[in-house]
């Protein structure tokens, strides 16, 4: 499976300025001698040096594309095999074309992360380097792609190895006390308990940066509402710079929600334009309605519009109340009409909660709100702290926090040290997908480090 | 002794490897010779008088149930019994003894000297005869030629032993005794590849010398537990060993001649061990430590000698003298035998296949600290093993392997040879992947018949052992089925409330009476069968799971050149060896766990892209 050579495009899909394809594998500078002519003939492709030349298709004899290309000798290259880059017009059709010659002169297509995966086998990065390259690749929003980089320089492996340190201590701390009966170590089932708790505190830490982490990568749900006709979807288009929600000056024109994702600052947000809250006259009104109430309690974050053209409502102050709770921001709208609203009510019930005043159709203070929206919506990333971007990584810690709970607990209803340690020691292989394997001579080692025993 | 003769097996060293090979080998019939340089000091106790603890403890019950002695002999001849870990479950509950030591080495000649079979030869072997690439035989220091099918080398520190007291330093076995030189240059000669290792033993002060009152008496267990499951015989109590502390001054004294210590003055090359750290080693070690705890322990019944379990030191005599005059009760004690170092050769154990035979020269077998151990009852388990596989060689039987879910033997001499050792190996339980699954308590169970098999254990005493078996059965049964109510009125059998931590055996007697008539040992195991059943019940899944993987096929045509991941040296030595089966390849040395999965996961690649093809 991996001694073929493979070929992709590695450029995001879609016209671009240029487009790159790569080979890697043992064959990668015979295909690309096969299916590209240097400009000049007796030129010779030297590695790391990019050089001009022409794509040829060597079935029906013809020059179809100008392209550099450049050979990467194994193995200080990306997947430690040869690898060969060609950049050209990044025209998919072109590209395809590539591809398809390619393959013709003997590659395979790459599978979805294959190059990362060759990478990993072959020892070039630790999982969780390759987890965090998948994301570059697919990082939605810029912050993101930082984090990614930040795993890269292997920021997460390092927690990962501090969490493996903590399970060695804790372990050979209750092995001390098994192995060592004679000497004393007044290693109490209340001290093992305490390393316990503690190795569960910070396994609860890493876990809820996964939760920043899937915002972050999936993007935040940010649900827009208010009475009908306070102009939500005016809002909506604005702030996604396109007219995708119909706009009448009738009430209730939107009656299912729409969705849509975009950037503000730089995260992704999934904006939500939610039908108008009214008593439903119409069966989809009514059914678009009710899914809007179960979308408004799973929003990360609420907009609450309010129109200063018109008197407050009852209406007004029930979707203040309702939504109280979600820390909405307040936004008052249409301000290019005469003010009718008194703002200072409607603030006052809605103590302490921020506001801005703005013109959904004219854009006033639609650059504020962007930046309002990010400050208060987007959680804020402490210095150093490191963002679990998988869902494999965030299960596996979630296992071992099982376990750590179920030896607690047994050593709190007595039980005795060694069904202690057999809870803990499920945790090694557990530890071992996460990073490297936990041997029995390390927690020996880690005994005799901490521990003054032997005879 | 005629010595054209031609012995079948040819052990090279009494000690409690050598010993125990020596009789394994000749109660399953075979024509055996055992060769030591002093028929006065077989079986010798060189460091403590003791026997057991824990992992320790739990080989020596193994030794016992394939058929061994050490567990008699310790029995026939301990002092003190206590079995360790009391207040924790079965699995980690261990005995230990202390130990007569002249009657233990007495006892133990006395039995082979009575073992049809089994010639006891006095001699220093200089030699291992090799023809081809198989033994045939030894020749010893003064020109004595012993012809033999097979070669069971157990020579222990006397393998180019070297001690030191202080910068001093002479070729010994050990204390005065000859070492065996010539041995060791001859092996790497046969092309067997040899490392250096360190150990040590404290001083020996004489009784009358010690002020007693100054140290906590530490008594034998009101109710003592044999190590041998065969022992009829009440045990008792017959000594107290006493327990003391270093302190502060003692510290200083031993920092100030750190520069006398060949360790720490670089004199001493070979790797220290550990497991039993010289005090030395302590002080530096652990400089916040303000004492260190020793014991205080009889040598024996017929004498005077009080061994310093925890002050071994390589220090100049002068100065253990000063470190005793620190210590209260010990400022008069008159120093019978000073503490030492020694050096000595070892084997790197990666050369050898399972059965402890090495894979260079045919029919030569390596047991005990040659192979990089340290302790009596890890040399003693693999005296026998060798013993066993030396034996059923020659008769051409299967060989003899026990795996790491089975015994921890098979965990001891799997570490050996797949990981080899850097400094003088020592069992632990946590060594044990299984460790609720290997308990004193079913050594019996797991592993007797193979003794029985072996002709090891008597048909007499594998008929006990069924009976037991029989009435523990019956009294499982009995639990499972009869049922109680609790105090939240809730209807649970006699077994489920066996399970509850602070429940024991006989607070279920209080609810139900028993019909069985269980013995203090038969109790324990029951607890452990129920208290341990979920984690039991799990790992034979576990193990079953990975017994399947193991015996998975590994295509003759496979390519391992293809296989991604390897390092030179796995590939290297899986084409080399060309394993038949994932278990096999598992058996390789320097095969990693890593590598092994990568194999696995390459061979399912395959054989799933050969279906879909």
């Amino acid at each position: 499976m991996f001694e073929e050579t493979i070929i992709a495009i590695s450029t995001p899909l879609g016209y671009g300025g240029l487009g790159i394809v790569r080979l890697s594998g043992k064959k990668s500078l015979s295909i690309a001698k096969k299916i590209f002519k240097p400009k000049k003939q007796k030129a010779k492709i030297k590695p790391l040096r990019p050089i001009l030349g022409n794509l040829y298709d060597f079935e029906q004899k013809e020059f179809f594309e100008e392209a550099y290309l450049t050979y990467f000798p194994q193995p200080s290259t990306y997947t430690r095999e040869d690898m060969v880059e060609i950049s050209c017009h990044g025209s998919p059709i072109i590209l395809e074309e590539i591809i398809r010659i390619g393959i013709k002169a003997g590659a395979r297509h790459a599978n979805p992360g294959e190059f990362t995966l060759r990478a990993y086998i072959r020892g070039r990065i630790d999982i969780l380097q390759a987890e965090a390259i998948n994301d570059i690749i697919q990082a939605s929003s810029l912050k993101q792609a930082k984090i990614s980089f930040k795993q890269l320089e292997g920021s997460l492996s390092r927690k990962i190895a501090s969490l493996r340190k903590n399970i060695i201590h804790l372990l050979s701390q209750i092995e001390a006390s098994i192995e060592f009966p004679e000497e004393r170590l007044r290693i109490s089932p209340k001290q093992i308990l305490k390393t316990i708790e503690n190795t569960i505190q910070g396994i609860k830490k890493l876990i809820e940066s996964y939760i920043l982490g899937k915002t972050l990568s999936k993007g935040l749900t940010l649900a827009i509402t208010g009475r009908t006709n306070v102009g939500k979807s005016t809002l909506f288009n604005s702030l996604l710079e396109r007219e995708r929600a119909i706009v009448t000056p009738y009430p209730g024109t939107t009656r299912d929600y729409l969705q849509e994702r975009t950037k503000i600052k730089d995260s992704i947000f999934s904006l939500i334009d939610m039908a108008g809250i009214t008593t439903p006259s119409h069966p989809v009104e009514k059914e678009g309605i009710k899914r809007g109430k179960k979308l408004l309690s799973d929003a990360d974050g609420v907009l609450l519009l309010f129109d200063t053209s018109q008197n407050e409502t009852l209406e007004d102050f029930k979707l203040l109340k309702q939504c109280k709770n979600k820390k909405p921001l307040l936004l008052f709208n249409k301000i290019d009409l005469p003010l009718r609203m008194n703002k200072e009510k409607v603030k006052d019930q809605g103590k302490n909660l921020p506001s801005l005043e703005i013109s959904a159709l004219k854009g006033t203070n639609l650059e504020k709100l962007k930046a309002k929206i990010h400050k208060i919506f987007v959680p804020n990333q402490n210095q150093g702290e490191e963002v679990i971007l998988h869902l494999r990584q965030k299960l596996l810690l979630e296992e071992i926090l099982d376990c750590l709970r179920g030896g607690g607990r047994l050593l709190k209803e007595g039980y005795t040290e060694e069904i202690i340690a057999e809870e803990i020691r499920k945790i090694i292989p557990l530890i071992s997908q996460l990073t490297g394997e936990i041997k029995a001579d390390e927690i020996i080692n880690d005994i005799f480090n901490r521990f003054c025993v032997g005879k | 002794m005629n010595t054209e003769d031609e012995y079948d097996v040819i052990v090279v060293g009494a000690g409690h490897s050598g010993c125990e090979a020596a009789y394994a080998a000749s109660c399953m019939g075979l024509e055996t010779c055992l060769i030591t340089i002093h028929l006065e000091t077989i079986a010798q106790m060189s460091c403590n008088p003791a026997i057991g603890g824990l992992a320790k403890g739990h080989l020596v019950r193994e030794i016992d149930a394939l058929g061994g002695i050490m567990g008699l002999l310790a029995d026939e001849t301990g002092i003190q019994f206590r079995l360790l870990n009391r207040s924790r479950g079965g699995a980690v509950q261990a005995p230990r003894a202390q130990s007569d030591k002249a009657l233990y080495r007495q006892t133990m000649k006395t039995w082979l000297e009575r073992i049809p079979h089994l010639t006891l030869f006095q001699g220093i072997v200089t030699e291992i005869l090799v023809k081809g690439n198989k033994v045939t035989g030894v020749m010893t220091l003064d020109w004595n030629r012993v012809f033999g099918k097979t070669v069971i080398l157990s020579p222990g520190t006397f393998l180019n032993g070297l001690i030191h007291i202080g910068l001093h330093s002479y070729s010994a076995g050990r204390a005065n005794e000859l070492a065996s030189r010539e041995l060791s240059d001859n092996l790497k000669k046969l092309g067997l590849k040899t490392f250096r290792l360190k150990t040590g033993t404290p001083m020996r002060l004489h009784k009358q010398t010690i002020d007693w009152k100054h140290f906590t008496p530490q008594p034998g267990d009101k109710k003592p537990i044999p190590f041998s499951f065969r022992t009829q015989k009440e045990l008792e109590n017959k000594i107290i060993c006493y327990i003391g502390y270093t302190n502060s001054k003692t510290h200083e004294i031993i920092r100030k001649n750190l520069d006398k210590s060949p360790l720490y003055s670089g004199k001493i090359t070979g790797i220290g061990i550990r497991y039993c750290p010289s005090i030395e080693d302590k002080v530096v070690k652990f400089p916040h430590h303000s004492r260190h705890q020793f014991f205080l322990e009889p040598e024996g019944m017929d004498t005077e000698e009080i061994y310093v379990n925890g002050l071994s030191s390589s220090l100049p005599f002068e100065i253990q003298k000063k470190i005793l005059k620190s210590i209260p009760g010990l400022d008069q004690a008159k120093i019978l035998r000073p503490a030492y170092g020694i050096e000595y050769d070892a084997v790197v154990p990666t050369q050898l296949y399972p059965t402890l035979e090495t894979r260079k020269i045919k029919n030569l077998f390596l047991a005990g600290q040659i192979n990089g151990t340290s302790g009596y009852e890890e040399a003693a388990a693999q005296g026998l093993m060798a013993g066993i596989n030396a034996a059923l060689k020659i008769k051409k039987q299967k060989p003899f392997i026990l795996c790491r879910d089975e015994a921890y033997i098979g965990v001891l001499i799997d570490d050996l040879i797949s990981k080899g050792v850097e400094e003088p190996y020592r069992l632990f339980t946590s060594r044990a992947e299984y460790r609720i699954l290997l308990r004193i308590d079913n050594a019996d169970k797991r592993l007797i018949k193979y003794g029985y098999r072996y002709g090891l254990i008597e048909e007499k005493e594998y008929e006990v052992f069924l009976k037991k078996q029989e009435k523990i059965n019956k009294t499982m049964a009995f639990l499972q089925k009869e049922k109680i109510k609790t105090k939240s009125n809730e209807t649970i059998s006699l077994k489920d409330f066996l399970k509850k931590p602070e429940v024991k055996l006989e607070n279920v007697l209080e609810y139900k009476k028993f019909k069985f008539n269980l013995t203090d040992e038969e109790i324990r195991h029951i607890e452990s069968e129920v208290k341990y059943e979920g984690y039991l019940k799990k790992q034979e899944k576990e193990i079953a799971r990975i017994r399947k993987i193991d015996k998975e096929k590994i295509p003759k045509e496979v390519d391992y050149g293809k296989i991604p991941g390897f390092t030179q040296e796995v590939r290297e030595k899986l084409e080399k060896f060309r394993p038949q089966t994932i278990g096999e390849a598992k058996k390789i040395p320097g095969i990693t766990p890593a590598a092994i999965v990568n194999l696995h996961v390459y061979l399912n690649i395959q054989k799933r892209e050969k279906c879909s093809t």
